[in-house]
């Protein structure tokens, strides 16, 4: 069978994830560059299906199930493809603000970056400011990512912001913030340089601060 | 001539009665569990300690939520944590699983709790809103051991002397609501988000089982309740959409809990009862629709922060809507004027339409100073044409 990238697209956009771990093995044998079965085939996949979910056309079971294909695609090509080469879009730090246990938003934020195209290390809930600053320095991000569930704790935000002044490394970043409480306008108010309403815009704003 | 509250409370479901200021509580104008010794510390009278003063004191009209059927979302599980009150919601199982505290570290304790979820909280605040880490049902295996908890005919589901406690509840001049479950809400209490949105796509069977377990559970316990109290009103819960959006499609709305609904509400209405709430968070505009096609017809609280609009509603869907809440949470953290202007945008046109009660949207939370509520509940008298509060 030739190689057909918009097949492995519509595989992972239906989230048939056998289909897609199927098509890019078969690409594989047929001798198509990796890189190529990724950036021709998953990634416009789960960019078609993000838009979709954007425009209110399918929802997160499909998202999930999307994901899962494509992560199972990248499976596939793993061993003939340089980290370098899947996370071309940058690193991003992610993590819930501390006093808050709430990581479901968080978790599919990180899933639909890491789907895109980033490399997302996960720094879990309830993270302190302290935490932050010392994975930034450890990872070295273009984005740092917080997410926060409640009213109460999104005040918790500004103060990560202010740790990263503090120890010199803000302008090194470009900060997202995203969460049931969150606006735009709250986003400015703390001098964060990104907002995300939903998952599905969380790419487009991260890929848009990493071009920015 | 004066009415029952609970005849009042109809005539404001069914349009009959416009521009009456009625303050549900508890649960429509109700409060995170914090809020009173918060409130207390910041000056609010020592009363506070009691909740029903509480409500008292904000001049609340009654409702009655009889949780003491085992039917939908069991609200006041309790468990002590180190010292501190852990209170917490479960789905309707009988018997309840044993609560066992299982590890602790500097800041959290996990905790089993009586319905079979693993969850982590806070030493110091078991209540802010906990993270689950397991939950009780995984796959078919797990599942048939789990729904032995949802017998419908388990004596222990209605209270002991039912007889009595029917009696009472008829001779109480307030409105009377039955739980009446739950189908979203309660599958992802059991399997967690993530793994039940999986599930709907991986094992549709497994979703139906649960939902129609759910069913039927809810459709006996529906028609012994009502054989002895007089019911006026049906509420599920289901907290089943994000800031955005459903967390599920309409299409699965439609195929996996659309019959159960209308099975439910149909034996609802049959038998008098055409008031019937759901409460979710989250953006609801693709599911309010779906809901009123199903026999749901009550919509609360329809979160500001999630791009809900009472008002669009109102004019949307007309009377065929009872509308609840909808006054923005987040206005209380900023000043009086924002309040003010809040409360003005939109509740004198809902109240003047009828089918509305007026609440903020959600449970009031601490970081709500007491000052700017008592100020809100004052606002919303003034519009009704009461007098302020004498305190």
């Amino acid at each position: 069978m030739a190689w057909d990238s918009a097949a492995i697209a519509d595989a992972v956009r239906e989230g048939d994830d056998r289909e897609a771990v199927s098509l890019v093995k078969s690409a594989i044998e047929e001798g198509v560059p990796p890189i190529e079965i990724l950036e021709t085939g998953l990634v416009p996949g789960i960019q078609q299906l993000g838009e979709l979910f954007k425009d209110g056309e399918v929802f997160l079971p499909e998202v999930l199930i999307a994901c899962r294909a494509m992560d199972r695609g990248v499976d596939e090509l793993k061993p003939f493809l340089e980290s370098s080469e899947m996370h071309k879009k940058g690193k991003v730090i992610i993590g819930t603000v501390e006093g808050d246990l709430h990581d479901i938003g968080k978790n599919i934020v990180r899933l639909m970056l890491e789907c895109a195209g980033f490399d997302v290390v996960d720094l879990g809930v309830d993270v302190s400011p302290g935490k932050f600053v010392e994975a930034v320095k450890e990872h070295s991000p273009a984005i740092v990512a917080m997410s926060a569930l409640l009213t109460i704790t999104m005040t918790n935000m500004p103060e990560v912001l202010e740790a990263l002044e503090k120890a010199g490394l803000r302008s090194q970043v470009r900060v997202m913030i995203g969460g049931a409480p969150i606006t735009r306008e709250y986003a400015d108010q703390i001098g964060a340089e990104g907002f995300a309403e939903d998952c599905a815009s969380a790419v487009g704003e991260a890929e848009r601060l990493v071009k920015g | 001539m004066s009415i029952s509250e609970r005849q009042r409370f109809l005539d404001i479901c069914h349009f009959k009665r416009t521009g009456d200021m009625c303050l549900l509580a508890p649960w429509l104008n109700d409060f995170w569990v914090e809020v009173p010794e918060v409130w207390m510390k910041a000056g609010a009278p020592a009363e506070f300690a009691d909740s029903r003063k509480m409500r008292e004191y904000f001049g609340f009209d009654h409702i009655r939520l009889m949780r003491e059927i085992q039917t939908g979302l069991y609200m006041d599980a309790r468990m002590d944590v180190l010292g501190m009150e852990y209170v917490y919601a479960i789905p309707p199982i009988l018997p309840l699983y044993e609560p066992k505290i299982l590890e602790q570290d500097e800041h959290t304790v996990t905790v089993f709790n009586a319905g079979g979820q693993t969850a982590r909280v806070y030493k110091n605040d078991p209540q802010k809103m906990p993270m689950y880490l397991d939950q009780p049902v995984k796959d078919w295996a797990t599942w048939k051991e789990y729904k032995k908890r949802l017998d419908p005919d388990t004596p222990e589901r209605f209270p002991a002397d039912w007889a009595g406690y029917a009696a009472r509840m008829n001779a109480k001049d307030e409105p009377l609501l039955l739980n009446v479950g739950s189908f979203f809400g309660f599958l992802r209490e059991w399997m967690g988000l993530e793994p039940l949105l999986y599930a709907f796509h991986d094992d549709p069977a497994l979703i139906d089982d649960m939902m129609e377990t759910l069913c039927h559970l809810e459709l006996v316990c529906i028609d012994k309740a009502m054989d002895k109290v007089r019911v006026d009103g049906a509420t599920f819960w289901e907290d089943m959409a994000f800031k955005t959006g459903p967390l599920i499609s309409p299409k699965m709305f439609r195929r996996f809990m659309m019959p159960h609904y209308k099975k439910i509400t149909e034996l609802l209405r049959s038998r008098g009862v055409d008031v019937i709430f759901v409460d979710s968070d989250g953006n609801l505009n693709h599911l309010i629709p779906l809901w009123l096609e199903s026999g749901v017809n009550f919509f609360w609280p329809l979160e500001v922060a999630a791009g809900n609009d009472a008002v669009h509603y109102r004019k949307t869907y007309g009377k065929d809507a009872i509308l609840g809440g909808n006054i923005d949470k987040r206005v209380l953290m900023k000043s009086k004027e924002l309040i003010r202007e809040e409360v003005m945008s939109k509740v004198p046109f809902l109240l003047e339409q009828g089918g509305y009660f007026p609440s903020v949207d959600h449970f009031v939370p601490p970081d709500a100073p007491f000052e700017n509520y008592l100020y809100l509940i004052n606002t919303l008298r003034e519009v009704g044409g009461l007098p302020p509060l004498q305190h």
